[in-house]
């Protein structure tokens, strides 16, 4: 089960989010963890290296793109591979809409059309409809 | 929110550093989303609104039922304009509103319309918004479209299609299952998407049925999957196909092992690992069958990515549990992921490497450890410090170099559940290699003049205090133990009295200078120190206040308490203050068993045990005057011991009986609980014909029918059975339900005269070698073990064949025994290969018998077991033996 993903930015602000199947209550554990997991281990990542970690038999794999760091939380058959693989569909999304990596200003100048790329590919769409 | 950044970016000497987001505030959106009712619709401003409105939304914001609803209808009003980019964000927004069922029929027809639009991206996303806010009766409406969309030859329209049905079947999933052949032909597309969402929800909807899955993944093997992630899905089911058939093949061969073995060889390393995974999560897998998929895993362990790097030791490290030597040909490359950047990776290679690493490595391994150790967060330090605990047990000679790295990491810095890792970890040790326990203790004693844990403090006090007097030189530990009662907390001043009364106790030679130390503590500002300092000076100084011997003295200091702490507590809260001084013999010593579940259907009541008299602290004591006030049992003797309800129909039936087995002697007798479910029906005369003839030992000698059994209302029959004296005779039970049913009319309540004889079949029972057992447990199974001496112990060794895990084999055997686990025994912690159980009862008879249970499993799961019995009547410990020999 894909758990969560998450858009924040390399300072710690989350720009963009979305949970299934996860509590209220334990939202904001996750937000802080993600962020947390962010900071400790993504100061001078290259963009697109992709990391990975578990916590409580879950998977985060998480990565850095321009000011944004992306995560993606899954368990069962989310997998470390399978989320690498919709991190990757996620990171090319990205680069469709913003054409180069992302600065702060970029992204939430982007940020509908941001959105909808994320549903998109949350929802299992392919890249070629998609719009620029 | 918008702060200066440091990278250098081509746009940004143009662009002014502000946020299009700053001073937001969700009322002033609110007040912009008037826009959205203007007649001459301006897409671009409306497509900011909308942005805005995500952007609050995702910040956590949330909207009130009255807001939400207005901007769900304002947004409605979008479905006018014509411009493709806002007809996506009208899409986004709604499903991020979630409008409830009476505003959903607002945007029902529009969403419809989209849904036959001659554009696909509007068709796509009107499925996907529709299912998401649909229910039953519009899905219905909608369902043929549905269907078409999913063998729609766009695949984006498919996909929507199909994952909303996937989504739908949790819900509606009757009315998804209708679609089956449209997703069977979605199987076969070519668009390797539409692929997998088709894949995965057929196989959702035939999840129930073993043999379509069985026949869909027959098909797709044969043929052709072109999509990685519809192989990996496939490889998943075929596993659970295996899993599920358990037979070989006619050759031989495990079925489907040939498709999984050339997904080994696929192009997609997705699809090669999911390969890989899946045999070595096979059932009973051989080496042969292992080695291609650990060759494969062995090639990720190089590679430049993490994330694969990550996959395969995790998967090793499994492995390594039940195959530790078909992992060791990666040992090479897994040392050289010890200093890898990601830590997750780092420690999952050192703690497979403490599992295949053989007696020689031990000390390189240890070193390379050391630094890592620095490294990583208290979780990880966890994890290494069990497999090191076990790598130490399985080479017991290696104590030293390990016990000292133990020693060493529970000097630096951690948190308290490292800590009393370590701690636990040094105990066990101590516990199990005879020749560490020295070198163990000091290092504990080293670590409580400086622990910042009370409880860890106690614990390790009250484990020197058992284990300290019996070392060769116990002075030594003494000054460790008084600077406890100088230096900490009342607990752990309080614990550390304790300890050295112990020592006072065993060591004769101690004995004057303990007094002195103990003289000194009754000085304390603490009651509790002072108390127990008072206490020991007087026990230990022969005042004959606990016994007259020094036997007496040891078993109050160290013996169990004899009886189970929550059967105290229950009895002490229900004493009422009197002359009469609380009686510690009367509280019961049975460990009681979980009650029985609730029946299946949550609307029947369960049958109830009658009417039992009130007052009685214990079922037990209710039981006992229930049938000593019946004539045919009074003569029976003492009730030794009353099993749980047992039920003997399934639920939902007419009549609903559960048996309860009470102990005697040389007698058993059998109590059925009998509710009659039907109001139409009134039973008489019931009676339970038990058939015996399984059961050789025993021959009826009473029974005692119910008169009347009306509706709902429960009640009880008897038979008594006699057997030989002090024997655990053992046998089964046929039963069958006789009585008397008469017609009632349920509006007047009116019985007819006559009745009708009938019968009911009601289930087998046993009677088994764990009934003639009382679960009486011990605190300190050691003291009373060695109390118990070795006079009338047995030690045997068994076979008990191939078991899916120790834990399976552990429990099965308590099963079989009936006897009460000590010390949190029960529990096999993961990954082991060897564990101890302790059990102890109580015979039929009175005998107290104590048990120790040493199981091993190897790599093709076969389990050994030794068991060693102590009792107090070496009848008994036979009979202990015999009734594993024949469970």
């Amino acid at each position: 089960m894909l758990l969560a993903v998450l858009f924040s930015h390399t300072e710690g602000n989350i720009l963009v989010e979305r949970f299934h199947g996860v509590p209220t209550e334990e939202r904001l554990h996750w937000r802080s963890f993600l962020v947390k997991l962010g900071a400790d281990n993504l100061k001078g990542a290259k963009n697109e290296e992709l990391f990975v970690a578990s916590h409580k038999s879950v998977y985060i794999v998480y990565t850095v793109l321009g000011d944004a760091c992306i995560y993606v939380v899954g368990k069962d058959e989310y997998d470390e591979l399978a989320l690498a693989e919709v991190l990757l569909v996620i990171i090319s999304s990205m680069k469709d809409v913003c054409v180069k990596p992302p600065t702060e200003h970029r992204f939430l100048n982007k940020y509908g059309r941001i959105c909808l790329c994320l549903d998109d590919c949350l929802e299992g769409v392919t890249g070629e409809l998609r719009e620029r | 929110m918008a702060q200066p950044l440091a990278k250098k970016d081509d746009d940004r000497d143009d662009e002014a550093e502000y946020s299009p987001f700053i001073g937001i505030e969700k009322g002033s959106v609110l007040q912009e989303a008037r826009v959205f009712n203007d007649p001459q619709l301006d897409p671009r401003r409306c497509s900011q609104v909308i942005t805005k409105l995500l952007y609050l939304l995702n910040q956590g914001e949330s909207f009130t039922k009255v807001e939400a609803t207005e901007v769900f209808f304002s947004v409605t009003k979008l479905f006018q304009s014509k411009d493709l980019g806002l007809r996506r964000m009208v899409y986004l927004i709604i499903k991020e509103l979630s409008p409830s069922a009476d505003e959903v029929i607002i945007v029902t027809s529009s969403l419809m319309k989209d849904m036959n639009s001659k554009t696909d991206m509007y068709r796509a996303n009107a499925i996907r918004v529709l299912c998401r806010i649909t229910d039953g009766t519009l899905l219905t409406q909608i369902e043929r479209y549905l269907k078409q969309a999913i063998v729609d030859k766009n695949h984006v329209v498919a996909s929507a299609a199909l994952v909303s049905g996937v989504h739908l079947l949790q819900t509606n999933p009757e009315i998804v299952k209708r679609w089956s052949n449209e997703v069977q032909e979605s199987v076969q597309s070519r668009a390797g998407l539409v692929q997998f969402h088709a894949l995965a929800l057929l196989h959702q909807i035939r999840q129930n049925d073993r043999l379509a899955v069985s026949k869909l993944v027959t098909s797709l093997t044969r043929g052709t999957v072109r999509s990685p992630l519809a192989q990996c899905l496939l490889i998943r089911y075929t596993s659970q196909v295996i899993r599920e058939s358990g037979q070989n093949t006619q050759t031989g061969e495990r079925p489907f092992y040939n498709y999984l073995d050339s997904c080994l060889r696929h192009k997609a390393e997705m699809v090669i690992f999911e390969a890989a995974r899946a045999i070595t999560e096979l059932s009973g897998v051989t080496n042969q069958e292992l080695t291609p998929a650990i060759t494969v895993l062995q090639l990720f362990l190089n590679s430049s990515k993490p994330v694969l790097r990550f996959a395969a030791v995790r998967t090793l490290n499994k492995v390594a549990m039940t195959h530790p030597m078909a992992v060791t040909n990666c040992n090479i490359d897994m040392e050289s992921l010890i200093s890898d950047q990601n830590r997750s990776i780092a420690t999952l290679a050192i703690t497979t490497l403490l599992k295949t690493g053989n007696e020689s490595s031990v000390d390189r391994l240890m070193k390379q450890i050391t630094n890592f150790m620095s490294d990583i967060a208290d979780e990880f330090k966890i994890v290494v410090v069990e497999a090191i605990r076990s790598l130490c047990l399985k080479f017991p000679l290696k104590y030293r170099a390990l016990m000292n790295f133990l020693s060493s990491i529970l000097r630096e810095e951690g948190g308290f559940e490292y800590k009393k890792a370590i701690v636990d970890s040094i105990v066990i040790l101590i516990r199990d290699i005879p020749e560490a326990k020295e070198s163990g203790l000091f290092h504990l004693c080293e670590f409580i003049e400086d622990c910042e844990f009370t409880y860890l403090s106690t614990q390790i006090l009250h484990f020197l205090g058992n284990e300290g007097p019996k070392t060769s030189d116990p002075s030594k530990y003494i000054r460790y133990i008084y600077n406890r009662v100088i230096l900490e907390n009342a607990t752990v001043r309080a614990s550390a009295v304790s300890t050295l009364a112990k020592f006072g106790a065993l060591v004769d030679s101690l004995k004057p200078r303990i007094f002195v130390l103990l003289r000194r503590c009754l000085f304390d500002s603490d009651d509790e120190v002072r108390d127990r300092a008072t206490l020991y000076l007087n026990t230990i100084g022969g005042d004959g206040s606990v016994g007259e011997t020094d036997k007496d003295v040891k078993d109050f200091l160290f013996g169990s308490l004899d009886v189970p702490l929550a059967n105290l507590e229950t009895c002490l809260k229900n004493y009422e203050p009197s002359e009469e001084s609380f009686d510690i013999d009367s509280v019961p010593k049975e460990v009681k068993s979980q009650p029985l579940a609730e029946k299946k259907a949550p609307g029947k009541k369960p049958a109830a045990l009658g009417a039992l008299p009130t007052g009685p602290t214990s079922t037990i004591d209710a039981y006992e005057k229930l049938l000593s006030s019946i004539p045919e049992f009074s003569g029976f003797g003492q009730l030794f011991k009353s099993s749980v309800p047992m039920e003997l129909t399934e639920a939902e039936t007419e009549y609903s009986v559960n048996v309860v087995k009470h102990i005697y002697d040389g007698h058993v007798v059998f109590q059925f609980n009998c509710t009659n479910t039907i109001p139409e029906q009134l039973l008489e005369n019931v009676c339970v014909i038990m058939d015996a003839t399984e059961a050789e030992e025993f021959s009826e000698v009473a029974s005692k029918p119910l008169r009347s059994l009306p509706y709902d209302s429960p009640g009880q029959t008897f038979v008594a059975f006699e057997k030989p004296v002090g024997v655990p005779a053992v046998g089964k039970f046929s039963n069958m339900l006789k009585f008397i049913v008469k017609e009632v009319d349920p509006a007047t309540g009116e019985t007819d005269e006559d009745g009708v004889e009938d019968e009911y079949q009601l289930e087998d029972l046993e009677v088994l070698p764990a009934d003639y057992i009382l679960k009486v447990g011990v605190s300190n199974f050691r003291n009373a073990w060695e109390s118990m001496g070795p006079d009338n112990e047995r030690v045997d060794e068994y076979g008990l064949g191939a078991r899916e895990s120790l834990t399976e084999a552990v429990n099965a055997v308590i099963n079989i025994l009936g006897m009460q686990p000590c010390e949190g025994t029960e529990v096999v912690p993961n990954n082991s290969r060897s564990h101890t159980c302790l059990l102890a009862g109580v015979f039929i008879g009175n005998a107290k018998v104590l048990v120790r249970l040493s199981f091993g499993i190897d790599g093709p799961k076969q389990v050994a077991m030794k068991l060693a019995v102590r009792s107090e009547d070496e009848t008994v410990s036979d009979a202990i033996h015999e009734i594993i020999a024949s469970g």
